[in-house]
């Protein structure tokens, strides 16, 4: 069962300069109950403006975008009943601690304060940060403020999931635990739409993949039959440093540097 | 049942600020109700006790009780406009959280209607405990608190607009020092709060007239001092309301919204 539909969208804009700028061109995909699909595309490609057409905060120029089978555009307040949101930027409430936070946060989905605190309590726990419960945003480190985040995207039991970059700034510890709750959750039946420019974290996580450049799909499938089609079973050769090559199987980052030229992850 | 479901996000979004209110309701009682006691402080007993009184409508009032009911104009300008304005830029730019609320099934519609709302009520309750003082002093009637409420919440409302729309199309915090010095600070050193605007040379009066304090303070002053209605007040307000809140939606809108 098809959770999110994103059918042909495309968002075009005036930038600061005047000029219009096609972000997303005619993108499509769908995210079943129990599946992460993933975004892929280095800074700048459109993953966070085609994220922000999903929940419906910027109007599409053209195409649409169904959580759940309701258009996100024509009826929002339905559609973002089951849309757990976490965004790039850091948007927590900083005038709130750690567990009002959550239970904050939930009441925008119509639960009641007791309901919100309880959900809260538990996400932290599930976090590893319930000895944060009242503190102060500002208190947090980076990497808890981004997992605060994404447990407050899950605070009202979303069944669509929609994460931009949330292991940005993350070590690799904090990154592995995120990992595992996500698959807790895909485990759980929640469709999940994975923003990201980590190969690895596409590989580990995604069912599915589409390669995003320059706002839009270069290609999609998951990511054993997307370097099978690009890139066939031969090791791949690369210079490690001046003089001394490594030869390792191919990953996506190799199928995204051969379809667009570009890499995925700064060097 | 939409308009339903939509005053219920508002009033969602508007306990939020309530909370955080709540939260830190000393340290926001201090800050609000200072800044119109020292006036309240110098003006009106201060230079109250040098002028005695002033011909102003018709009557003649003890000069204290005359600022004493300006300071309630000035309360819901600087409060509506300094909430919306800074803390409208702050919570947009700084802390994103309306576009954290607006990703819930709050709509932005919505978010910006709880915000003017809280926005209003806070300056309405600055206004409405100032007015208490002034009927415990003996300056009000002893109904004042209660029937100052509906103009302090529809002039604060306008003001609020005022300073969304400044927060809106600032590109950084410094930016509404402009609309500041150029607008808020003439608007509440010429339009009635200090003196009758009868002393000003008559174009001046006519430039003070098409700026909404005026014809707040002249409200003001009918429900506070029983001074004779200026009817032209309530079509003024309700025009500068209406193109100040619409105005303020629609560069939030464009702000936020590509």
């Amino acid at each position: 069962m098809s959770l999110l539909q994103v059918e042909r969208l495309t968002k075009r804009y005036r930038t600061a300069d005047g000029r219009f700028l096609e972000a997303v061109s005619e993108v499509s995909f769908e995210v079943r109950a129990g599946e992460c699909v993933g975004l892929l595309g280095p800074n700048g490609a459109g993953k966070s403006t085609t994220i922000r057409c999903i929940s419906g905060f910027y109007p599409p120029s053209s195409g649409r975008v169904l959580i759940g089978g309701v258009d996100v555009h024509a009826d929002p307040k339905r559609a973002r009943q089951i849309l757990g949101m976490c965004s790039q930027e850091d948007t927590l409430d900083s005038d709130f601690r750690v567990l009002d936070q959550l239970a904050r946060h939930a009441t925008f989905f119509g639960l009641s304060g007791a309901e919100g605190l309880r959900r809260g309590r538990e996400l932290l726990e599930r976090f590893g940060i319930a000895d944060k419960a009242n503190e102060l945003i500002e208190s947090l480190s980076g990497g808890m403020k981004r997992r605060l985040q994404v447990a407050r995207a899950l605070v009202a039991s979303p069944t669509v999931l929609v994460l931009d970059e949330p292991t940005t700034g993350l070590d690799p510890g904090m990154r592995r635990s995120l990992w595992e709750i996500l698959v807790e959750q895909r485990g759980n039946g929640v469709a999940i739409l994975l923003s990201t420019h980590y190969m690895e974290e596409a590989e580990r996580l995604c069912d599915r993949v589409a390669l995003l450049h320059k706002g839009a799909i270069r290609d999609a499938g998951s990511p054993r039959s997307l370097i099978e089609r690009h890139m066939g079973a031969a090791e791949v050769e690369e210079e490690v440093r001046p003089g001394v090559l490594w030869r390792r199987p191919p990953h996506l980052e190799d199928v995204y540097l051969r379809l667009t030229g570009e890499r995925l992850e700064a060097p | 049942m939409r308009i339903a479901a939509s005053l219920r996000a508002i009033r969602c979004v508007w306990m939020r600020y309530f909370d955080v209110f709540r939260k830190s309701a000393f340290y926001y009682l201090v800050t609000t109700f200072s800044e119109p006691f020292l006036y309240l402080l110098a003006f009106g007993f201060g230079v109250g006790s040098l002028v005695g009184a002033v011909d102003a409508g018709g009557e003649s009032v003890s000069y204290r009780r005359f600022v004493f009911s300006g300071i309630l104009g000035q309360t819901v300008l600087f409060q509506g406009f300094y909430e919306a304005s800074y803390g409208g830029f702050i919570r947009m730019y700084y802390q994103k959280i309306f576009e954290a609320m607006a990703m819930t099934p709050i709509t932005l519609s919505e978010v910006l209607w709880g915000e003017l709302a809280w926005d209003a009520s806070k300056a309405t309750l600055a206004a409405a405990i100032i007015a208490c003082i002034g009927a415990a002093l003996g300056d009000f009637p002893p109904y004042a608190p209660l029937a100052v409420i509906p103009v302090a919440f529809i002039s604060s409302l306008l003001f609020a607009g005022l300073g969304l729309a400044v927060a809106a199309r600032s590109r950084t915090i410094e930016e509404i020092s402009y609309p500041q010095y150029l607008v808020v600070f003439p608007m509440f050193l010429f339009c009635g709060v200090f003196f009758p605007l009868e002393q000003l040379p008559v174009p001046l009066q006519w430039a003070a007239w098409v700026l909404p304090l005026t014809s707040v303070n002249s409200l003001m002053r009918t429900l506070t001092l029983g001074f004779p209605l200026e009817w032209w007040s309530i079509p003024i307000l309700a025009a500068w309301l209406v193109a100040l809140v619409a105005y303020s939606r629609r560069a939030m809108f464009g702000r936020l919204v590509k």
